[in-house]
C-alpha cells in the first residue's frame, strides 16, 4: 500500500492534530520505523483547504507493516 | 374545483415532493424536512446539523424508526453510545445517537458513504471517547455491523491494555473464528465463524457469562473471570491499547456500532431485529 512518508519532525508536527472538527492525523511506522500517513480521497479534499495542505506534497512510498505483536491468547 | 396546473407547479417548487401516508421518503431531499416523531431522534438530527453534517429524509426516517424499535424493546435506556453511521461524512458519523456524550472522532484513513464507514487495513480508527470505566463489572455490551467479508489477523472493536493484561474486545473473523473478551484477561473466548459480515455483539449481563452473537445466531455462551475496567476508551476499527491503536486495523466497512450496559440473550436478538430492519430500510443490509 502506498502512503505518504514523513520525517520524525513532520510526524511530531501532525500526529494527533485535527484537520477538521472530527478528523485527526494518525501516522504509523513501517517495518523500518519510517513514519507513514494514509489518507483517503475524502481526507485529501478536506486537508486541501487547511493549513495542513503541505502534507499532500510529501513523498510517497510503499508501506511494509511491522509484524503485528501477537495478541495474548 | 378547476385544475389550476400553475398551482401544482408552484407547490412543487416551494415544498418539493409531497409525502403521502404509508409512503417511505426516498429521494425527497436533505435535511430541512426533518420527519422525526421521537424527541431523541430529533435531538440526534440537530447534533448532526450543528456539526455541519446532513441526513437524507430516508436516513432520518430509518434512524427515527431504530430509536422507536430500541425503546419498544427496552434496549434504548441500556445504551451509552449508538453510532448509526449515516450521513456520509465524518461530521455526521461521529455523532452519538443516544446522547450528546461520547461524540467520536476519526483518525485519518476513513472513507464515508451512504453504506457506512471504511478504514484501510493499514490505518484508520474511530475514537468513541466512551471509556470502559462507565460500566459496572459484569454489565457491558458492545456490537458492530460489518458489511465486509474479509479474514485478517486484526481486531475490530474495543480495548486491550497490554500493560494491565485485560480489556473488552472483539474480532469478527480471524483465524476462522469470531472471538473476543468482555471485562477479562486472556485467554480469548471464540467460536467458529466463516463470514465477517453481519451484526456482531458481545455482552456480560449480571454475571460472568459471556454471550456472543452474529446476527440472530448465538455463537458464544460461556464464562470468563471478570476484571476491573482499564480506564481506556473504545476504538472501532482497531483496539485501543492505552491510547495507541493496536493489533492491526480492521479494513472493514461498518454500518453501525454501539456500547452499552449488559444485555440479555433476548435483548441481543431483539437488537438484531431492530438493526437488520434499520439496515434494510437504507438498502445496506448484508
Amino acid at each position: 500500500m502506498i502512503g505518504y512518508i514523513l520525517t520524525t519532525e513532520q510526524y511530531e508536527q501532525i500526529q494527533g492534530q485535527y484537520y477538521s472538527p472530527s478528523q485527526f492525523f494518525n501516522c504509523v511506522q513501517d517495518i523500518n520505523n519510517v513514519w507513514f500517513l494514509f489518507l483517503s480521497d475524502q481526507d485529501k479534499q478536506e486537508i486541501l483547504q487547511t493549513e495542513w495542505a503541505w502534507v499532500l506534497e510529501l513523498p510517497t512510498g510503499e508501506y511494509t507493516p511491522k509484524p503485528s505483536p501477537p495478541f495474548p491468547i | 374545483m378547476p385544475d389550476f396546473g400553475i398551482f401544482r407547479g408552484f407547490n412543487d417548487k416551494l415544498f418539493g415532493n409531497k409525502l403521502y401516508a404509508g409512503q417511505l421518503p426516498t429521494q425527497l431531499g436533505t435535511v430541512g424536512s426533518i420527519v422525526a416523531s421521537d424527541v431523541d431522534a430529533q435531538a440526534f438530527f440537530n447534533r448532526v446539523i450543528a456539526a455541519g453534517g446532513n441526513l437524507s429524509l430516508l436516513e432520518q426516517y430509518a434512524v427515527n424508526q431504530l430509536v422507536l424499535d430500541l425503546k419498544s424493546y427496552s434496549i434504548w435506556s441500556k445504551m451509552k453510545a449508538i453510532y448509526p453511521m449515516v450521513g456520509s461524512s465524518s461530521a455526521a458519523c461521529a455523532q452519538n445517537l443516544k446522547s450528546s456524550s461520547f461524540t467520536g472522532s476519526f483518525s485519518s484513513g476513513w472513507t464515508f458513504a451512504s453504506t457506512g464507514i471504511k478504514n484501510t487495513s493499514s490505518s484508520g480508527f474511530f475514537e468513541t471517547n466512551c471509556n470502559d470505566n462507565n460500566f459496572a463489572n459484569n454489565s457491558i455490551s458492545f456490537g458492530c455491523y460489518s458489511r465486509t467479508n474479509i479474514s485478517l489477523t486484526t481486531y475490530d472493536f474495543g480495548i486491550y491494555n497490554t500493560s494491565l493484561g485485560r480489556g473488552t474486545w472483539m474480532r469478527l473473523l480471524n483465524l476462522g473464528g469470531f472471538g473476543g473478551g468482555v471485562q477479562q484477561a486472556p485467554p480469548e473466548i471464540g467460536a467458529s465463524n466463516s463470514d465477517s459480515r453481519g451484526f456482531f455483539q458481545m455482552s456480560k449481563n449480571g454475571s460472568t457469562t459471556v454471550l456472543g452473537y452474529r446476527n440472530s445466531s448465538q455463537l458464544i455462551n460461556t464464562t470468563s473471570t471478570t476484571t476491573n475496567a482499564t480506564n481506556t476508551t473504545f476504538y472501532l476499527g482497531a483496539l485501543n491499547n492505552g491510547g495507541t491503536a493496536a493489533f492491526g486495523f480492521s479494513g472493514k466497512e461498518f454500518a453501525m456500532a454501539y456500547i452499552g450496559d449488559g444485555l440479555s440473550a433476548t435483548d441481543m436478538t431483539n437488537y438484531d431485529t431492530a438493526v437488520q430492519a434499520f439496515q434494510t430500510t437504507l438498502s445496506r443490509q448484508v
